[in-house]
């Protein structure tokens, strides 16, 4: 494992009291993995490892569980992340050529990150903000009712 | 104590008992993937629907348990088009390589389409690909594509060995099983995941495409590579020897005993024990010494000489080191010749080079299938004290079973200096060694797959194991060798078959009173006085970790 | 049919998130009111109100609270499951950022009835700012002495999973698993999170639950129709004028939805509704006469699921929404059970195909035929719910798949 991959003392106190929080201390996978993430800014097979000893778990389980859920990086993301969403209403309301837009604005495909490690693209299932229609997640943020106009000012603002 | 109806006949069984194992005493096979009867109920496959009174639609059999007054039906014709349609879904991204796939013949998607599926395919779309031919570790190998995600490894290694090493990562037809990357397989029972793969996801690398397994014979057997005697299958090939290069033990698997093994051995024992039988080291015929060269003699002249030996130098010049790796049947034989020869100078304990270690399961640390019955048979003398012995000049025959005492665990130069002083080393083995090189006579004796017999275990639960092989050569069983030596000493065997020495045995030693080869049967029998203990807990049950089923 | 707002009076009213401003319209006084009743009382106040969860499901909630086995010893959970995520469906966003101490309110009364000391709100990943929200409302309760005192609260984040809004799949996740649904029996509340009883709840349904002690059970019931209490909070979108959350009765009915959303956008002419969510089998332009309820969608061969409404004007094309869907379900289908870890991939495959314009003709009647046979085989709902679409999208609108498939 590398020895890059350690939580502080101050991270190692907040995992023993998301454990302690739940009835079985288990519980706390999956709050200390974007723990992980946040810390790590991906999820790597040792960030795996070294989460799995801090619950005595197989590596294995924390494996299904990263590669169960879209939300875990298994690969270095750009510093933003940009989630178009391409469900129903918002197809209905021109997704598709919203992220054929982003796509060639950023000169990248879907699941990719650009060159300079700016942002990483994605397209991704109902994000549940449909009355905006077209809408994506930049980051923490929802970025709703989307033209090419404001896509490009969103962009334009992802340092 | 629920009765139900299942097919219109009535059974009663213990409360907590599902319908799979109910249908399974009135004789029903519902099939199934996932359920195992060790493992938890996963509910995955889909495949053991049944129809049951009052119930809107098929429901699984695995997680449903017999209920007083149930009525239950495996065969109607909408339970027929379920698993109809399960088995598609099942294969519509398995490939159909059966020709090339070692599992033919042992596969229940191949069983349970012919019985249950007979569709025709309407799958045209490019299948999902996964790693194929991924060595999982030392045993098994993985094909993900023909995986059908039943999850029954998985659940072994968190259920069984609590080693977890198996997961089923990402999700959709997408899943797939695997090892977290960059860990193996290594834990001491992996062989039994390809046991209870039911499908050619995971095989074993010792036996795959070595010979199909339509051509492989079966007999009941006990592993002998500890005491613990699980219960195991030899399967040999006898019908295509030159599809596996002269190799006759195909495979071993593990049989179920609940009292000894349940349906696990280690990988200790499949993969340890049956390289002996086909060892290029084994004595085929017997030899005796003429100058610096051992030949081939004649089992007379070699009998002869062994009697002769035994009669001709007195009690206190003879002695005999038995072996713990020796049947209850040879080890009485032994006892009657020695009584015979009024030979008393016999033990059995050995020491190893080095002591092994037992695990957390079934491997017990005792390395050897017999001691209890050498002990109960009354030959644990003293075995330090016949090498004294022999350094000492003290003995001029000295008869070895099975031992290398040159690879022992005593110290090399006071085993050269006994066995450069005894006059007539005899030596009863299956495999070469340094020790039978030394040897005046070589008497070859058949391995545990070539002949029956019975072994008592660490409890004291005598099992039997059955012939599988014709013994190699001219090799004996030791109690056919032993009953010959009898006879030159003017003895009488009690008869022509093992089973003979065994009633011998039953009455002669109080442990073993009233047992026959009937009454051992198929899961063995405890000696007078001996407690069962039961199959131990494994692992993975021993503590409730995550009370989250 | 009532106009006045209810689960969302407080929407427009930014104060109402912190406890002060909550507190200004009578918040937490159904929670002073529950506390000197008795938890069978509560029970039964919610049983008789005819509430319905608003999931997906419409179990009725008082039923549901009332599984939870008597005299258990050990502890009971009650589980929040904000893990919104159907197609369509955007209201517990609003409620969890607009009026969060309704819903801790809510869990406050549902613990006390189903004599519960730990609470866990399941918010789905992408919540982010719903999340912040809600867990500084938290913080508020506690620091005030409402959490704390007898319940206390976990806000719980997943990490991107639709399964995860299934029930049992909520509580493999809680549990820090994937998100694998649980075979069942048990149901959750004999053995649910943790290996205890266990009750999961929508976070409108609890929302609900203030109002139902407040103003009475009788009251509740007769918002709705006989089978169900209350209003609803109906999420519309696709091709109206004016997309957005509307609570109403459960008796109003499709079109007058429709209509209260500004009418049909687009071309100005209906071609299909999704009543329910993306779940829920597809209406056409001449099926909208019906009441939004549990009931009344469920005589019309659909379901009103999360109330997530999506309108399709006759522009819309019916297979590539259909292939949209079907996308949806291959990539969330968690892969346990095989039926539908096989066939949503598959079917998605066809469904691609066609709308390539490369349809076999026999590939319509695979998919409807697919569909009806994996329907009722598997662990959880999911597979139902991708069948609605696959066999009415198929079913209502043939002529336009069949006119992509090659002669």
């Amino acid at each position: 494992m590398s020895a890059a991959v350690a939580f502080s003392p101050e991270q190692l106190a907040e995992v023993r009291r998301l454990q302690a929080l739940y009835p079985d201390r288990r519980g706390a996978l999956l709050p200390v993995l974007h723990m992980a993430q946040d810390t790590f800014g991906w999820i790597s097979l040792d960030v795996e490892a070294y989460v799995a000893g801090l619950f005595d778990l197989s590596p294995a389980h924390v494996h299904e569980v990263v590669t169960f859920y879209t939300l875990y990086f298994r690969q270095p993301k750009g510093r933003h992340v940009v989630a178009v969403c391409h469900n129903l209403s918002c197809h209905l309301a021109g997704a598709p050529d919203i992220l054929r837009h982003v796509r060639e604005r950023l000169g990248i495909d879907v699941g990719e990150t650009s060159d300079d490690g700016r942002v990483t693209l994605q397209s991704v299932e109902c994000l549940c903000a449909c009355e905006a229609a077209p809408m994506m997640q930049v980051d923490d943020r929802y970025e709703l009712h989307l033209t090419p106009e404001t896509v490009d000012r969103i962009l334009e603002e992802l340092r | 104590m629920p009765k139900l109806i299942i097919d219109d006949r009535e059974i009663e069984v213990e409360a907590g008992t599902n319908l799979i194992e109910a249908a399974r005493r009135l004789g029903i096979e519902i099939p199934h993937y996932c359920y195992h009867p060790a493992l938890s109920i996963a509910g995955q496959c889909r495949l053991c629907m049944v129809d049951i009174e009052k119930t809107p639609r098929p429901t699984i059999a695995c997680n449903t348990l017999a209920a007083d007054g149930m009525v239950v039906r495996t065969d109607t014709e909408r339970v027929r088009e379920t698993r109809r349609s399960i088995m598609e879904f099942h294969l519509i991204n398995h490939p159909l390589d059966c020709p090339v796939c070692d599992q033919a013949g042992e596969c229940w998607l191949q069983i349970y389409y012919m019985k249950h599926g007979l569709y025709d395919p309407r799958m045209v779309d490019e299948k999902v690909h996964k790693p194929k031919a991924v060595p999982l570790g030392p045993h098994v190998i993985l094909d993900a594509e023909r995986c059908i995600l039943c999850s029954r490894c998985v659940r072994f290694c968190d259920e069984i060995t609590d080693t977890g090493e198996l997961g089923i990562f990402n999700r959709g037809d997408h899943s797939e099983l695997a090892l977290f990357p960059g860990r193996d397989l290594t834990n001491n029972y992996s062989g039994n995941v390809v046991d209870i793969c039911p499908v050619g996801a995971l095989t074993d690398r010792d036996f795959r495409f070595q010979v199909r397994v339509w051509y492989l014979d079966t007999a009941r057997s006990v592993c002998p590579g500890c005491a613990r005697g699980c219960n195991i299958d030899v399967h040999v090939n006898r019908r295509r020897p030159h599809h596996a290069e002269g190799r006759r033990v195909a495979r071993l698997k593990p049989r179920f005993n609940p009292d000894v093994n349940a349906w696990w051995m280690c990988d200790v024992g499949r993969y340890d024990q049956h390289g002996v039988v086909d060892s290029p080291g084994r004595l085929p015929v017997p030899l005796g010494r003429a100058g610096a060269a051992q030949v081939e003699v004649g089992w007379e002249e070699a009998v002869a000489a062994v009697a002769d030996a035994l009669r001709a130098h007195g009690p206190e010049a003879v002695a005999v080191l038995a072996s713990p790796h020796m049947a209850n049947e040879d080890l009485m034989a032994l006892r009657v010749v020695l009584e015979r020869a009024g030979v008393r100078q016999v033990a059995f304990r050995v020491p190893p080079a080095a002591p092994a270690d037992g695990d957390d399961f079934l491997l017990r640390a005792d390395r050897t299938p017999n001691v209890r019955g050498a002990e109960l048979i009354g030959l644990d003398g003293d075995a330090a004290a016949i090498l004294a012995a022999a350094r000492a000049g003290r003995l001029r025959a000295l008869w070895v079973f099975d031992h290398d005492l040159t690879t022992a665990g005593w110290p090399a130069a006071e085993v050269a200096e006994a066995l450069g002083r005894v006059e007539t080393l005899i030596y009863a083995g299956a495999v070469a060694s340094a020790t039978s090189a030394r040897a005046r006579w070589v008497l070859p004796t058949a391995t545990w797959v070539e002949r029956e017999g019975t072994l008592t275990n660490f409890e004291g639960r005598v099992q039997r194991f059955r012939t599988a092989l014709e013994p190699l050569g001219r090799s004996l069983p030791a109690w056919e060798l032993l009953g010959r030596v009898l006879a030159a000493l003017g003895g009488t065997p009690p008869g022509p078959r093992a089973e003979h020495w065994f009633r011998a045995l039953a009455s002669a030693v109080p442990a073993f009173a009233g047992m026959t080869y009937r009454t051992v049967g198929d899961g063995g029998q405890m000696v007078a006085g001996a407690v069962p203990g039961g199959a131990p807990v494994p692992p993975g049950r021993r503590a409730v970790v995550g009370a989250a089923g | 049919m009532t106009t006045e707002p209810i689960l969302s009076r407080n929407f427009d009213r930014p104060a109402a998130r912190t406890l002060a401003g909550y507190r200004e319209t009578g918040g937490y006084g159904a929670w002073a009111r529950a506390q000197e009743m008795e938890p069978a009382a509560i029970l039964e106040a919610v049983k008789a109100s005819n509430l319905r969860g608003l999931g997906g499901a419409g179990f009725p909630t008082g039923m549901k609270w009332s599984f939870i086995p008597k005299g258990h010893a050990g502890p009971v959970y009650l589980v929040v499951n904000a893990d919104e995520g159907e197609p369509g469906t955007f209201k517990d966003r609003y409620l969890l950022e607009r009026d969060p101490h309704a819903l801790i309110e809510g869990m406050l009364i549902a613990a006390r009835a189903i004599r519960s000391a730990l609470g866990f709100v399941y918010i789905r990943g992408e919540y982010v700012q719903p999340w912040r929200v809600f867990d500084a409302a938290v913080r508020e309760a506690y620091d005030a002495g409402l959490l704390g005192r007898g319940l206390d609260v976990i806000v719980h984040r997943g990490a991107g999973a639709y399964i995860c809004g299934e029930e049992t799949g909520l509580i493999s996740s809680l549990e820090g698993k994937k998100g694998w649904p649980k075979v069942k029996p048990p149901f959750p509340a004999i053995k649910g999170a943790f290996g205890q009883p266990t009750i999961v709840n929508n976070v409108e349904t609890l929302c609900c639950v203030p109002h139902i002690v407040a103003r009475g059970a009788a009251w509740f019931a007769g918002l709705g129709t006989k089978t169900q209490g209350g209003t609803r909070m109906y999420s519309v979108s696709g091709r109206v004028r004016r997309p957005g959350v509307y609570e109403t009765s459960v008796s109003i009915t499709l079109r007058q939805l429709i209509e209260l959303a500004g009418g049909v956008a687009g071309t100005g002419r209906l071609k299909a509704v999704v009543p329910g969510g993306g779940s829920a089998p597809i209406l056409t332009a001449d099926e909208i006469d019906v009441t939004m309820d549990v009931d009344g969608l469920k005589a019309a061969g659909s379901m009103i699921g999360s109330a997530g409404v999506v309108v399709m004007d006759e522009s819309v094309s019916i297979p590539e929404a259909l292939l949209v869907l079907a996308r949806f379900y291959a990539h969330e289908s968690c892969g346990q059970c095989t039926p539908c870890r096989e066939s949503t991939g598959w079917i998605y495959r066809m469904v691609h195909r066609i709308v390539d314009g490369h349809g076999r003709k026999e590939d319509l009647d695979t998919i409807l035929d697919v569909a009806r046979r994996g329907a009722g085989t598997t662990i959880c709902a999911f597979y139902d719910g991708a069948v609605g679409p696959y066999i009415s999208y198929i079913e209502k609108f043939r002529a336009e798949f069949e006119a992509l498939i090659p002669k």
